[in-house]
């Protein structure tokens, strides 16, 4: 028998008993419209959230230098960081460590207020190199970005986020005006793009920028950085790079091992790999679930195959008469198993991913398909066909002819 | 040329109890090519016994059979089905169409496992020949029962085997429908097919050449009755 012949012919007897049909495969359409669901949302987030940590950091192609030893939690501000790392530094790393491109060099706090006229917010400020809107990939909506001229000449010129713009100005034209930063006056050169949310949802736009030199000359009057950015040629290459800026950075802190460092390099695409991966704890849960589901359809597809096993022993009888082999009966029977275990498999990846953009839509996400589950859900759909199939199959094959044909 | 040779067939079953049951003892007989025999005998007398073997369903316990020239006895299970594929047509006293199948894809079942290519034009001719070309897309639970008889007649010659085997054809039928059935199969007969027809009916058993009559497992008689066969 050719397989086209095989699969039509299973193909018109499951047509022909629709309903027994539909009951086979409700199972597996369950479970695989589950899985397909669960792993598309899940992926959907993971997105998302790959999507938030770019928006905050710019891009991944990074290092991040703090002050102290590791363990820092939360955002570093000037008033609670070690004075460790300072300004030469970063000129030191950018000139002694290969496959370093440019290293930023940032002070940050965020307990200032900021006022203009009778508008008083307290934005994140931040002290930055002219190279860090580059690095970063930031873009001003109006005016322009701080400017080597700028840091040189300490002037008292700042960008400012939208929340900024927003909460100061109420629409006014923010270019060319006063604020006060800590009631010291700095004049509005740009206004940055919007950002976004951030990981857990927080805007990104609430923030303002200074020259990093005017920062801590006329501002902060520090002369250490909360964070150095130090962005890579290759990202391939962050270990070795990471492991040269340490040594670097001992040798010109003199710190001895086993001496503790007084910096920590951090790598955003670690953190990140780290989050997703809390992330894909609670997926391989929820997996299993959906896997244990799509095998209880396969239960349902093997109980009811005896069943019709044991009422087809007339047709199984007269196909051994007309001359079927054992192989060709169990081959009919598996075939019309894994049809009906695919076909449900087919049917529950639509219903799932169906369910996902729906899901996805709901939560103002761009939906995603994870695409290795769905493969594993079509395999897993095939096998369960094949594997709950085989019993049944098995017991048609060595159905009697002579007991099935008696009247 | 003979198309059936059996000699010294026995055939012995278990009961539930373990206590043999002999069904065929010893039964020796040669049916010519050509021929159209009649089995007769009461429930329980053996005939079932013998069609399976004749047919192939079944292998005698001890004795030899020959089919078409070749010996069929100790074959496993697998040859034998392609010895019903190709050597033997079946007909049941009920039918046993595929419910769930058209009159033409009953009649085109046997070559599905032929391994030739699928050939609905002869299907659709066999039917034609035994007067149910207009039925062919009706399924098999839409006909009348002479009329499923005789798409399951069509079915047994859709390999062309030389030999049709039919269990009581009539059984299920009324008169009129039994007796075209009746006549189809002596037309069959007449062009040159080997017809075993087993039966207890002696209206029936009067179409046949021969008639062998089985009693408790072995032959009774074994009589040529020519007068009924028409050149």
């Amino acid at each position: 028998m050719n397989a086209t012949r095989v699969i039509g012919s299973a193909w018109r007897s499951l047509a022909r008993s629709k309903l027994r049909s539909f009951f086979m495969m409700l199972g597996v359409i369950v479970g695989v419209a589950a899985l397909t669901a669960l792993a598309s949302v899940g992926e959907a987030t993971r997105q998302e959230t790959m999507r938030q940590f770019k928006r905050m950091l710019g891009t991944f192609d990074t290092l991040t230098v703090r002050p102290g030893a590791g363990s820092t939690r939360g955002m570093p501000s000037l008033g609670s960081v070690e004075p460790s790392l300072k300004f030469p530094d970063g000129p030191a790393i950018a000139a002694g460590v290969p496959g370093v491109k440019r290293v930023a060099l940032v002070q940050q706090a965020f307990d200032l207020d900021v006022s203009y006229r009778d508008a008083t917010t307290v934005p994140l400020v931040l002290g930055v190199s002219p190279n860090w809107a580059d690095i970063r990939g930031e873009v001003v909506a109006s005016g322009a970005h701080l400017s080597e001229e700028d840091d040189g000449s300490l002037a008292r010129v700042t960008v400012i986020g939208a929340d900024v713009a927003r909460d100061l100005f109420h629409g006014e034209n923010p270019l060319g005006k006063v604020i006060r930063i800590a009631d010291v006056p700095f004049q509005v050169k740009g206004v940055m793009a919007s950002r976004g949310a951030g990981p857990g949802g927080a805007s990104l736009d609430n923030m303002l920028v200074i020259p990093v030199s005017t920062a801590a000359k006329r501002l902060f009057n520090r002369d250490y950085l909360t964070t150095l950015v130090v962005q890579l040629v290759d990202a391939n290459a962050s270990d070795r790079v990471a492991e040269d800026v340490r040594a670097l950075l001992r040798e010109r802190h003199r710190i001895i091992p086993p001496a503790q460092d007084d910096f920590t390099v951090g790598s955003p695409r670690a953190t990140l790999a780290q989050i997703t991966r809390v992330g894909s704890t609670l997926s391989k849960v929820v997996t299993g679930v959906a896997v244990i589901a799509t095998l209880i359809g396969g239960a349902v597809i093997m109980s009811l195959m005896l069943i019709g096993v044991s009422e087809r022993r007339r047709e199984i009888g007269v196909r051994r008469a007309v001359g079927a082999t054992r192989a060709d009966v169990m081959q009919q029977f598996l075939v019309e198993a894994i049809l009906i275990s695919a076909f449900g498999g087919a049917v529950g990846i639509l219903i799932g991913a169906g369910g996902a953009t729906v899901g996805a839509l709901l939560q103002k996400l761009p939906p995603a398909y994870m695409w290795s589950m769905i493969g594993g859900a079509v395999a897993l759909s095939v096998a369960v066909g094949v594997i709950f199939g085989l019993y049944p199959a098995w017991k048609a094959a060595n159905v009697d002819p002579i007991e099935a044909l008696r009247s | 040329m003979n198309m059936i040779e059996a000699s010294h067939l026995s055939r012995t079953y278990q009961r539930g109890d373990g206590t043999p049951v002999t069904a065929l003892r010893d039964v020796s007989f040669v049916i010519a090519a050509g021929e159209f025999v009649v089995i007769r005998g009461a429930s329980g007398s053996g005939k079932s016994s013998l069609l399976n073997i004749l047919g192939c369903l079944d292998t005698p316990g001890s004795g030899s059979y020959r089919l078409a020239g070749e010996d069929v006895s100790a074959l496993p299970d697998d040859a034998r089905s392609h010895v019903r594929s190709k050597h033997v047509g079946f007909v049941f006293q009920s039918f046993n169409l595929l419910p769930r199948a058209t009159a033409v894809e009953n009649v085109e079942l046997p070559a599905l496992y032929t391994g030739a290519s699928p050939d609905r034009a002869r299907a659709q001719e066999l039917l034609e020949r035994v007067g149910l070309g207009a039925r062919a897309d009706h399924f098999a639970t839409e006909l009348s029962g002479g009329e499923q008889q005789r798409v399951a007649i069509a079915r047994a010659l859709m390999n062309d085997p030389p030999l049709l085997l039919a269990d009581e054809p009539t059984g299920n039928l009324d008169s009129a429908a039994g007796e075209s059935v009746m006549q189809l199969l002596t037309s069959l007969h007449e062009g040159g097919r080997t017809i075993v027809l087993v039966t207890h009916d002696e209206h029936v058993a009067s179409f046949a050449d021969r008639e062998i009559v089985i009693r408790d497992g072995v032959i009774a008689s074994d009589t040529v009755r020519r007068e009924r066969r028409q050149a």
